[in-house]
């Protein structure tokens, strides 16, 4: 459970590390809106051979990266079955025991397997090369002009920043109660229906207190320290903007730029 | 049918930069039918050694006997369960693992497991409350809503009831009052006395080591460091002060009355014998 790579922050020193994670996310919505534009095969090309740049400047290795597509393929397994058996357009490529497969079944899946690869390699050179923390004081300062709409980006990006900080601690907890369960007798991989009800039961239950436990501590911890969400404060870090982030988020733009041209106008 | 490490090396999240060496070529042989405390700083490995003496933890190199079975790092062990009957681990804060309606079913839920029937289930759940010094009329209340200390008793009474031949006790007395502790320390020498179980205990408390505890096993950085008598090993006054630790009362007193010129016989451990032994001197 502790080796999931979807998500998850990887400390390296590299030029991508070092941006204002503001203009990153900024960058990341410009670039999956690129992944949308109807460029077909080369723009995906493009945008496939940018991304996996980032990648490596990034100094990521690609087999975290696979790592990080892995929960997909179960998806599109599926989805390839419903396509064969859904789309009947384009040329027959072959048939077997009275099926045929058609051109645009395979086609059509490749396509959106592109998509969601390309989506979950953006995303993840957002997330591997940026702390949590420094994602969520981003959040909240890219949601700050919403406020004057009553929209709480104090209060969403303290939100996200608790759970982000409680994931291991509950991935931690799991791990032990499990350990404690499988003493008692509890085994999770064999045993009958009931009893797998049953071991689950006591695995969830135990989160479940204790989280609750928990949450009702930090509350109090957080109150007793006098935490008002609304107070204005300062930051002991401050986000900053350097000439590399805009030019970064120039070349962005050039690409998306560029993607529509070819989209719409040659 | 004994209990001994080869050579047991085990790394937490091997191969990521969080990866950490928790054992390192540990080599130790656990006397049966006797109590042995495993002592050590914080972070020495305690916890993550006893994790392995009903594979939880599978080493990540040498093997772990254990009652006829043999634990290495390539086996999937099978049939864990019949392990799990005859080795009995109570965690660190056993607390957390209740979850049951009533106290009672919490406690029948281990032995149920492993095959015992709801009658005999529920009769070891009572037995074993009260020898934890749980009250049986709050044997239907719901365990979540009691204290601390009194979760901790129900949880280890979950083990006992199962009847290992072999329990494991991860810091069962931290957090409990003194004569909590004191009467849970004496109903595990009752165990190993009375049914002859082997106990191990994870302790701080080196009282506790002094006047329960047959054998002492010394964890330091991941490596067993010594592995004698509870006698030999407060009677190495070097080695205690190369290892820092503190001496029970007792002995620090008998010390300084043996420099003051009165020595006593060798083998007093308690406060009792000692105040006779002392009285038996003043008095003719
Ligand atoms: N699940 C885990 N993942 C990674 N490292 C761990 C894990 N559990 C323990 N460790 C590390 O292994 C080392 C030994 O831990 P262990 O729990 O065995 O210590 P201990 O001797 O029981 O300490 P204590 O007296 O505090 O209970 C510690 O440095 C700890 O940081
Ligand atoms: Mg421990």
């Amino acid at each position: 459970m502790s080796n999931i790579a979807l998500g998850r922050y990887i400390p390296l020193d590299s030029l991508i590390h070092k941006l204002d994670p503001r203009m990153k996310i900024i960058a990341m919505f410009f670039l999956l809106i690129a992944v949308f534009v109807p460029a077909g095969y080369p723009g995906y090309g493009v945008l496939g051979v940018f991304i996996v740049s980032v990648l490596l400047i990034a100094k990521l290795r690609l087999n975290f990266i696979f790592r990080a597509m892995k929960p997909m393929a179960f998806m599109l397994v599926f989805l390839l079955m419903i396509n064969v058996l859904v789309l009947r357009t384009g040329y027959v490529l072959f048939s077997f025991y009275g099926f045929t497969v058609y051109s645009d079944a395979i086609y059509q899946t490749l396509y959106i397997t592109f998509r969601l690869a390309l989506m979950i390699m953006i995303t993840t050179a957002l997330t591997a090369t940026t702390k949590p923390l420094d994602l969520t004081l981003a959040i909240e300062d890219l949601l700050g002009p919403l406020k004057r709409f009553g929209v709480p980006a104090h209060e969403i990006a303290m939100m996200i920043s608790i759970a982000l900080r409680f994931i291991p601690t509950l991935i931690e907890e799991t791990q032990r109660i499990m350990k404690a369960q499988a003493s008692r007798g509890v085994d999770l991989k064999e045993g009958k229906f009931k009893e797998k009800i049953m071991a689950i039961l006591s695995l969830i239950v135990p989160l479940f207190v204790s989280s609750f436990q928990r949450a009702e501590d930090l509350a109090d911890a957080m109150e007793a320290r006098g935490y008002v969400p609304s107070a204005t404060r300062t930051r002991y870090k401050q986000l900053k903007r350097t000439l590399k982030d805009y030019i970064m988020l120039f070349i962005v733009l050039l690409l998306l730029g560029g993607l529509i041209t070819l989209a719409f106008v040659v | 049918m004994p209990i001994a490490f080869e050579k047991v090396s085990y790394t937490y999240a091997p191969g990521t930069p969080f990866s950490y060496a928790a054992l390192k070529e540990v080599d130790l042989a656990i006397e049966m039918g006797k109590i042995t405390a495993i002592i050590g700083p914080t972070g020495s490995g305690k916890s993550t050694l006893v994790q392995h003496l009903n594979a939880l933890l599978q080493p990540s190199d040498g093997q772990v006997l254990v009652l006829d079975r043999i634990i290495t790092h390539a086996d999937k062990p099978k049939q864990l369960k019949s392990l799990r009957k005859n080795v009995g681990l109570v965690f660190q804060f056993p607390e957390y693992q209740l979850f049951e309606e009533t106290v009672l079913k919490d406690v029948m839920f281990g032995p149920l497991n492993f095959g015992v029937s709801e009658e005999e289930a529920k009769k070891r759940a009572m037995e074993t409350l009260t020898v934890v010094g749980i009250d049986p009329s709050i044997a239907e209340k719901s365990p979540l809503d009691l204290s601390g200390g009194q979760k901790r008793r129900i949880a280890i009474a979950g083990i006992l009831a199962i009847d290992p031949k072999v329990l494991v006790l991860d810091e069962p007395t931290a957090g409990l009052d003194p004569q909590g502790s004191k009467s849970m320390m004496q109903l595990f020498t009752q165990l190993n006395r009375q049914y002859e179980k082997t106990v191990l205990i994870v302790t701080h408390d080196m009282e506790h080591v002094l006047n329960y505890c047959d054998n002492v096993v010394v964890m330091q950085d991941g490596k067993c460091v010594t592995h004698q008598t509870v006698k030999e090993f407060f009677n190495d006054g070097k080695l205690l002060h190369e290892l820092n630790i503190k001496v029970p009362n007792v002995l620090r007193f008998k010390e300084s009355l043996a420099k003051g010129g009165m020595s006593l016989p060798e083998g007093i451990s308690d406060l009792q014998t000692l105040a006779k032994a002392i009285a038996g001197r003043i008095k003719p």
